[in-house]
């Protein structure tokens, strides 16, 4: 029997992975920068948004790239889960772990799945969301005239259950990344006997951080609404 | 007097690797403290044959923890719950009176039940045979100081040599992943000067291996760490890993492509 060698192995498989999931990594950290806009009102955020689509056609070659690392981390991945799931064969009555596994650990496949459906939600909601009509309308602000995509965002998370989809979604995304980060240096061959453990925790910060810094935008509507109102 | 306890086993029995298993309970009664596991499986085996039964069939050779022939998974754990201990090291101490032990060959589909509690692992020797080895001539001995080697290369060498190739990695992966025991070969070949002409190629032939064999992939769990009785360290995985990823830098850049013939999974 002779291997193609053209054929990913399981380990080369795993370090495209890696490489992508540090790509949406990146996004995940550009994106949640350009969130913060909102914090600066309407043009600030506004002003954001439309500075990124004078990019043109590198918003679009930035966007296909972004799309391949999500296909490819995806496919890879569930080819992988499925393998995986393949070689226990008959289930053990009592499995019970030594505690290095974690529960962020076991969930990947389903976190993932779920960010995926949330992401698509997401984009329909937000990036392909007409940003003048009605619903960019915040009643009683800017002479009810529309506020762009700051107020679609805006009222979009004056609905409660948007705010809990979207608080839950990054925090799936948070769990996942805790693992993920680190599982990327494993996977690409670094472990260091003193930085390792450090890198874990980093990477644990990290996920937190993620979901913290994303919650803000929902929380800072919500709370912001209910005080002070828009402002402008 | 030595202390004794008894227990409940409930053992998994199976004739063969094409007949359906199921779990059996036995009582083992007044089983000393000082008994090691497979001791206590060898008296309830001696009360089975006397009673005309069909003793449990469980591999074991040195009985040192050197060998790697015996393990088992108790109640959830591969070689049980004592860390960096095989099946015939840990002792009945380490049980209580009247404790439940569930106990299940190593699970793997690649791992099929021969008998019982015993596996067919030839599929790590066959990932052996793809390029766990280096190719010399064999002779005399070489003088132990003709090739230096670094104070830090050998205990990592050292470290990854003892893998005793039990499995126990493979049984506690909730993937199924051979990982810890290819990297395990990969590293300890690799670190020493013996070993790396055949660097490159060995990492790539053994991996091919290991997909072939049907083994799954590493997803980070490291529970393989910790069930490990020789406490072989994942940061072996991340070596193979790097090894991988410049081997197959190097074939891209500059056509070193092994010629890999992978052994045809004899299950």
């Amino acid at each position: 029997m002779r291997v193609n060698i053209f054929k990913y192995s399981s380990v080369g498989k795993k370090q495209i992975v890696a490489i992508t999931g540090l790509m949406l990594v990146g996004f995940i950290l550009v994106h949640l920068g350009g969130n913060f806009m909102l914090f600066g009102g309407p043009e600030k955020f506004n002003g954001y948004a439309e500075d990124l689509h004078r990019l043109g056609p590198i918003l679009w070659a930035a966007r296909a790239i972004l799309l391949v690392a999500v296909s490819v981390h995806i496919t890879l991945t569930f080819s992988l889960y499925l393998e995986n799931r393949n070689a226990r064969g008959t289930p053990y009555a009592v499995y019970a772990d030594f505690g290095n596994t974690t529960f962020a650990k076991r969930t990947m496949i389903l976190t993932g799945g779920l960010i995926f459906f949330f992401v698509v939600t997401h984009l329909s909601d937000f990036t392909f969301a007409s940003k003048t009509g009605p619903r960019t309308v915040i009643p009683g602000v800017n002479g009810d005239a529309s506020l762009g995509l700051f107020g679609l965002v805006w009222m979009s998370f004056l609905r409660p259950w948007r705010v809990v989809l979207y608080i839950g979604a990054v925090c799936m995304l948070g769990m996942h990344l805790s693992h993920g980060i680190q599982s990327f240096l494993q996977t690409l061959g670094i472990n260091h006997s003193q930085w390792t453990p450090y890198i874990e925790r980093v990477s644990n910060l990290i996920g937190v951080l993620v979901a913290l810094g994303y919650s803000m935008i929902p929380l800072y509507v919500v709370i912001r609404h209910l005080t002070v109102g828009v402002g402008v | 007097m030595a202390k004794t306890i008894s227990l409940t086993l409930k053992v998994w029995r199976q004739k063969g690797p094409n007949e359906p298993g199921r779990f059996e309970t036995y009582e083992a009664r007044n089983i000393s403290t000082d008994a090691s596991f497979l001791e206590m499986l060898d008296i309830v085996n001696k009360e089975l044959t006397l009673q005309g039964k069909e003793p449990i069939a469980f591999d074991h050779d040195c009985r040192e923890g050197i060998c790697g022939s015996c393990g088992a998974v108790v109640n959830g754990h591969a070689h049980g719950h004592e860390r960096e201990t095989t099946l015939c090291q840990l002792h009945m101490r380490k049980f209580r009176d009247g404790d439940v032990l569930v106990i299940e060959p190593w699970r793997s589909r690649v791992f099929p039940v021969i008998k019982d509690l015993i596996v067919d692992r030839s599929a790590l020797d066959r990932i052996i045979a793809s390029g766990g080895y280096i190719s010399v001539r064999t002779g005399q001995a070489p003088d132990a100081h003709a090739l230096p080697v670094s104070k830090e290369h050998a205990d990592a060498a050292f470290e990854a040599a003892q893998c005793i190739g039990c499995g126990a990695c493979v049984a506690a992966c909730p993937n199924g992943s051979a990982m810890l025991f290819v990297a395990a070969k990969v590293s300890h070949l690799s670190l020493l000067p013996q070993g790396r002409p055949e660097r490159w190629r060995r990492v790539q032939k053994m991996v091919r291996q290991m997909d072939a064999e049907g083994f799954g992939a590493c997803s980070n769990h490291y529970e393989c760490e910790a069930a490990c009785p020789k406490g072989i360290r994942v940061a072996n995985i991340a070596r193979l890993n790097r090894e991988h990823l410049l081997a197959a830098f190097r074939a891209r850049l500059f056509g070193e492509y092994p010629d890999i013939k992978v052994l045809p999974p004899s299950v």
